[in-house]
This record gives C-alpha cells, structure tokens and sequence, in this order.
C-alpha cells in the first residue's frame, strides 16, 4: 500500500518537512480574512477573495465561494485597468465552471498586461477543466520561470491525477514536496486530496485512504477530504466509521455532497427512515444550488440523482448540461450513466 | 507593518511574514534595551504564532568603521540570539482568543514560559518578554505611495488615510537588562528572523531596518539590469551580517535605481551618484540592521541619526535605533527625495489608531475586531 508520508520520509535526499500544526493553519487563514475584511485596495481585495476560495476549498464552505464571485465581480468594477482584478475574477468564475466569462476574463488581463504568468497559469486551469488536455499541458509545461518550482510541479501533479496517470502523478507528487519551500501545510493537503482522488477513481480504495489520511494529518479540518474518506471507509466494508465521519461534515457543511453520501450509506444499511432524512436534505440544497449556479453543480447533482437521489431523468437532464459546459471523459462517462440507469428504469416498468 | 507582504513566499505563511522591528533604550530604565519584532499585519483575533517557526532576535556589537561620505559599520563576529517558539494552541481564553504558550530560549540556556496576551509575559533574570496580538504601532498611506511611483510625482494628500489604521500584528518584546546579556557594546546591530523550525532551522525572512524591501527594493521598473527579478525572497534568504557577494550586486543595482528614482521625483538632484555609480545612501541602507546605541537614553526621533552623524563626521547623541511611535514614512521620504536638510515630506498620516506607551509591553493593546467596533 502506498504510503505518501513514509515515501517522502525515506528519500534521503530530503529531510522531513517542517509545517505549521493544521489548527493553527486555519485559525491564521480566518485570521487573515476577518483581518482583510473591509480594505480598500485592490491588492488587498484581490487577497481577501483568494483567502475566501482557499477556506471554502479547505472548509467546504459554498458560501465562501458565492462570497467571493461577489467581491471579484465588485473588484473589477472598481479596478477597470488592472490585469490582476480579471485574473482574480476569472479565478471565482472558474470554480462556479462559468468556463466560457473565465477564459474572457484571463484574455483580458493578458492585454492589459501581456507579460504577467498569472493570467497564463490560471487559463491552462480551466483548460485543464474542459477536457483540453494538450493546451493546458503545454502551458504548465512552458510556464516562465517555473521550472522545478513547487507550484508547477504541483499543477502536473494534479494535471496527471485527474488523467488518472498514477505513476507520473505518485513522481511529480514527489518532486512537489521536495520543492516545497513553505511552512503552511494548505497547499500540501491539496496535493494529498488530489491523488486520494485520482486513486479512488481507480478503486485501488486502499490507496486512496493513505492519502486522504495524510490529507486530514495535515489539516484535520479538511471537509472535502474527510468527507471522501467517509465513503472510501463505506467502500470497504466500515460503514460506522464513514457515517460517524460523514455525520458532523452533512449537519455542518452548506454543500450537499455529504448529505448524499450519508443518505446513499444508511440506505444500503437499511437505515431508510435516516436515509430518507439526509436525502430530503441534499435534494434540496441540489435544487438550490443547480438553480443558482447550473454549471458549477450540475456534475455532483446528477450524480447524487443517479444514486441516493434516485431520480434517473433528472440526472440525464443534469449530466446533459455537464457534458455541454465542457465535454471531459468523466462528463461523457456520466451521461453514459445516466442514459443506462434511464434505460434500466424503463425496462423495469415494461417488467411491472 | 513596513515589511509587510515583502515577497511572495512569505504570502503563504502569514505568522511567518515579518513586517517590523524596533530597538530602543527602555523609558523607563536605561540599563534595558528593548527589541520588538511585528509579524502577521492586519491579523483577526484568531491569529496565533506558527508551531513550526522560530522567532530570533540576533544581536552583534558593531563599531564604526568609517566616516563621511563613505560611512559604513563593521559588525562583529560575536553574536548572541534569542529565540521564540510556540506551541499548538490549548484552548480559548475569556477574551475569546486562542490560549497559547510560548517560550523564550536565552543565549545561555535558560527557557523563559509565557503565555501569549498576557501582559505580564515572562521574566527571568535580567530578561522580560511579551508576546500576544497588539495594535499596529506603523503608519502610512499606501495608495498614495503608490500613487508616487506611479505617477512620479508627490501624490499625499494634507489629510492622509492611514492604510492600517485600528488593526493589529502579533508581537514579540524583548526586555534585556543589556549590560549583563549582551557582549561587548554599546553600540549594537539587531535583525530579527522567522526560521522553519527543523534539525536545520531555514530561513524564512528576515529584517533590519524598516522599508528596505518594499520601499527601497521592490520596485522593478527603475532597475536596467533585473528589471524581471523578484529579488526580495533572495534577499530575505541572505544572512544580514554575511551577504553573498554573489548577489550583491543585483541588491545595489537594485537599490541604486530606486533611490535615483525618488531623489528626482523633486526635480532636483539631492544625491549625486559617486564615481562608481553608487547613491551615496546605497552602501549604508544594505547594511541592513537596526544600529543602536545601549548607552543613551530613550529618544523620541532616533532611527539613523547615528548614521547621518557619521555621513556628517561626527559623534551621534541619540540611540539610534527605532522607537515605535516614529512617523517614519515622513522620515525616509524626506530623506529619500529631498535630502539631509530638505523641506520636510508629510504623507500625511502623522500616527496610528494609538501611540504605544512607555511602559512594558509597550505596544497598544489590540483593536476590536472590525463588527465589534462598528
């Protein structure tokens, strides 16, 4: 079983990383935004919605990116001529997969400043994110001045983990830790989650679980982490373990996604009546979501109706507009889903 | 909050992220020195010190080595340091605050617990040290500075807006009876450091004397030869009294055009570069340690006044060094663009939300946070 920890930890070339306890890291990440609350320049206002997103990635806080659309839509209205406004707003248009206004955004900070890397960087990002691998590897690869750096071996890694590339993604995550210079364990519990993914993706569930773990060693509170090692814990075979991991994260989170898993675990033990009590709850919060943001939720929703949703035409209907915004292998794979589980419903009734 | 943001690197790490340091005689007893180092500007009340980061105040007796035009001190090799570390917090205190302990190491061993807010600190024998969140002793209008690079001109208003006005940093006082924990003396040169802690501690940043990396540094575009270079994380790595010469040059460079650029924003030439194209402030300013004088008493208006006695030849009366209710923005810009005995510079902003006191801790206690205080 791969261990990430004890990986790095026997490359004799490195020593082992020194990094802030992970309570402290988000006790300063919310030090850092309460503090940047009402400033009045630009800079500062371009930090105080990267530390929104930050948090909400962490924490798993919807809000905070709905926050942070805001105050990026309000910056640019306020910085008309600065390239890092668009970069910033384009960045929060990204994570609500408003693709299209993202790449828009980036354009234009490229002519109002055509030598900045942040406008680059963060396109090949949202290429990445519409299934064009090849542009989006070729500007990780070329990026200016950051050759072997944390950051650029980082964004491969996790350009390789969602490929689902496992060798080159478990190197480059490697390389990413040997290059890392900081103390703030945020950006090294990112690279954990992403490979817990890209192996959970794979089923190799034991694989998956080491680096959630070392994710959540990391930062305990990391939502997204314990909450995809809640399910990896359902997946083999521990069902207590995952719904006491799930429980807090469903009650605590305005993002349904743990609510489903709850509901989609209690239902496979039989637990219906509870199941039902989170499924009533994470249908609603989909609804809300997909009705304010249809692309950034569209994915997670039909597949929350493929499963303890139960409701297989409006996961068509869902994984449809998915595979419209950007036509990736897992978007296409959905829609295949979808279309199976639609298939397999109407045969049942033709049964009945 | 001077060296505030002073590098990329630092962004990320907000308690590592030095943004002051001062030196002075204590106010209320000659024989103290005191140091403060600033970190983490503009924090929330959740903000607490890093458990894997070593806080050092390092101090060097320095004597002068030479006067006039070519003024420049030589530090000693002899050093003490006194470092800070941090545990995991433990709780939450009445003030809604997280519970922290700390502990000071002194140069002969001695561990010194505290627990950080309280004022009180921790003592031990001829030592006194505080850390805690307090308010945010510097001053300065950024936009308008900002506004003076930009444009090339004077842009302060005579009502200026103080960037940092009511907010707060994390702070660590040291109190050192000088005289029995010091070597040599008194004239003295401090830096402070943040470290990632390890069996080989790194350098994370590091501070001398206020604004070098950001008002004096950071601006690329007057800069012919490194015109592409974010030279402040490579300066913040160096060891202050053992630059590299290999990078010596981009710092002077460096620091060569941005002086040239303020010195003309008057449209006089205030400093003649010398016959090898240096600014005549270049040499001293990366000498970059606060100086200081342990045997004057408490001044006012001290920092570089040992410096400009020696460009002048002759002997300094104040200590030097830096006291926290300094209006130093108005200080350097007067220096910067119209010289030694220029018409003064006003920014506009001549102090913070509260002065700090003369008396220990010192810095004004911290500010409610933002909806409290509305």
């Amino acid at each position: 079983m791969t261990n990430p920890c004890e990986n790095f930890a026997s490359d004799s070339r490195v020593e082992p990383l020194t990094l802030t306890d992970g309570s402290i890291a988000v006790l300063n990440l919310q030090a850092q935004i309460d503090g940047l609350e009402g400033c009045d320049t630009p800079a500062e206002a371009a930090s105080l919605i990267d530390l929104l997103m930050l948090r909400g990635l962490i924490l798993g806080r919807i809000s905070d990116y709905e926050r942070a659309a805001q105050l990026a839509d309000r910056l640019v209205d306020v910085a008309v001529d600065d390239a890092a406004a668009y970069v910033t707003r384009g960045r929060t248009r990204a994570v609500f997969h408003r693709f299209a206004e993202a790449l828009d955004d980036f354009d234009h900070a490229e002519r109002l400043s055509p030598d900045d890397d942040a406008a680059k960087q963060e396109r090949a990002t949202v290429l990445q994110a519409l299934g064009r691998y090849d542009e989006a590897l070729s500007t990780y690869e070329n990026a200016p001045g950051r050759a072997g750096r944390f950051q650029n071996a980082a964004a491969l890694t996790g350009f390789w983990a969602e490929q689902g590339e496992t060798v080159t993604a478990e190197r480059l995550y490697l390389q990413s830790l040997g290059n890392y210079r900081g103390i703030s364990p945020l950006p090294l519990a990112l690279l954990d989650f992403q490979l817990g993914v890209m192996w959970m993706r794979k089923e190799r569930l034991d694989q998956a679980r080491s680096y959630f773990e070392a994710a959540i060693r990391r930062v305990p509170a990391y939502t997204a982490a314990q909450g995809h090692l809640g399910e990896v814990e359902a997946a083999l075979g521990e069902p207590e373990a995952a719904i006491a991991r799930l429980n807090p994260l469903a009650i605590s989170s305005d993002d349904p996604d743990y609510a489903a898993q709850l509901a989609r675990i209690l239902g496979e033990m039989g637990r219906n009546e509870e199941s039902l009590t989170w499924r009533r709850r994470a249908a609603d919060r989909y609804d809300a979501l997909v009705t304010a943001h249809p692309a950034a939720f569209a994915d997670h929703a039909a597949e929350f109706w493929l499963g303890a949703g139960d409701d297989p035409q409006e996961a068509l209907r869902l994984a449809e507009l998915n595979l419209q915004i950007r036509k990736t292998p897992r978007a296409n794979e959905l829609v295949a889903q979808a279309r199976e589980a639609n298939d397999m419903r109407a045969a049942s009734v033709r049964r009945q | 909050m001077s060296d505030h943001f002073s590098g990329p690197r630092a962004l990320a790490d907000p308690a590592a992220d030095i943004s002051d340091l001062y030196a002075f005689p204590s106010p209320e007893d000659p024989r103290h020195l005191v140091l403060v180092m600033d970190v983490f500007g503009k924090s929330g009340p959740s903000a607490v010190f890093s458990d894997a980061v070593i806080y050092r105040f390092r101090i060097r007796p320095v004597d002068i080595a030479a006067t006039g035009p070519e003024a420049a001190f030589v530090a000693g090799k002899s050093e003490i340091a006194f470092d800070f570390t941090f545990d995991v917090p433990n709780g939450t205190s009445v003030t809604g605050r997280p519970v922290q302990h700390g502990r000071c190491l002194t140069p002969d061993g001695r561990i010194i617990s505290f627990v950080i807010d309280d004022e009180n600190g921790g003592a031990g024998e001829g030592v006194r040290v505080f850390a805690g969140q307090r308010s945010e002793p510097f001053f300065l209008d950024v936009r308008m500075i900002e506004k003076t690079v930009t444009t090339g001109k004077l842009s302060f208003k005579p009502k200026g807006s103080d960037t940092l006005f009511g907010t707060n940093i994390l702070t660590i006082v040291l109190k050192l009876e000088w005289a029995k924990a010091l070597e040599g003396g008194p004239l003295f040169a401090v830096v402070c450091e943040t470290l990632a802690a390890g069996k080989r501690p790194v350098r994370i940043e590091r501070l001398g004397r206020p604004e070098i990396k950001n008002v004096s540094l950071s601006w690329k575009m007057f800069d012919q030869v490194n015109k592409d270079l974010e030279i402040r994380d490579l300066y913040n790595s160096e060891d202050a009294f053992d630059v590299k010469r290999d990078y010596f040059d981009a710092y002077r460079e460096r620091m060569n055009a941005n002086l040239g650029f303020y010195d003309g924003i008057d449209g006089k030439i205030d400093w003649p570069f010398d016959q090898h194209g240096n600014h005549p402030l270049t040499k001293i300013l990366l000498a970059d340690f606060l100086v200081i004088d342990a045997s004057k008493p408490f001044a006012e208006t001290s920092y570089f006044e040992i410096e400009r006695s020696m460009f002048a030849g002759r002997p300094h009366v104040t200590p030097g060094g830096r006291w926290l209710n300094e209006d130093f923005m108005d200080f350097i810009f007067t220096l910067y663009i119209a010289g030694w005995n220029g018409p003064p510079i006003n920014d506009g902003v001549d102090g913070p939300i509260a002065f700090s006191s003369k008396s220990f801790p010192y810095l004004a206690p911290r500010n409610p946070p933002k909806d409290a205080a509305a």
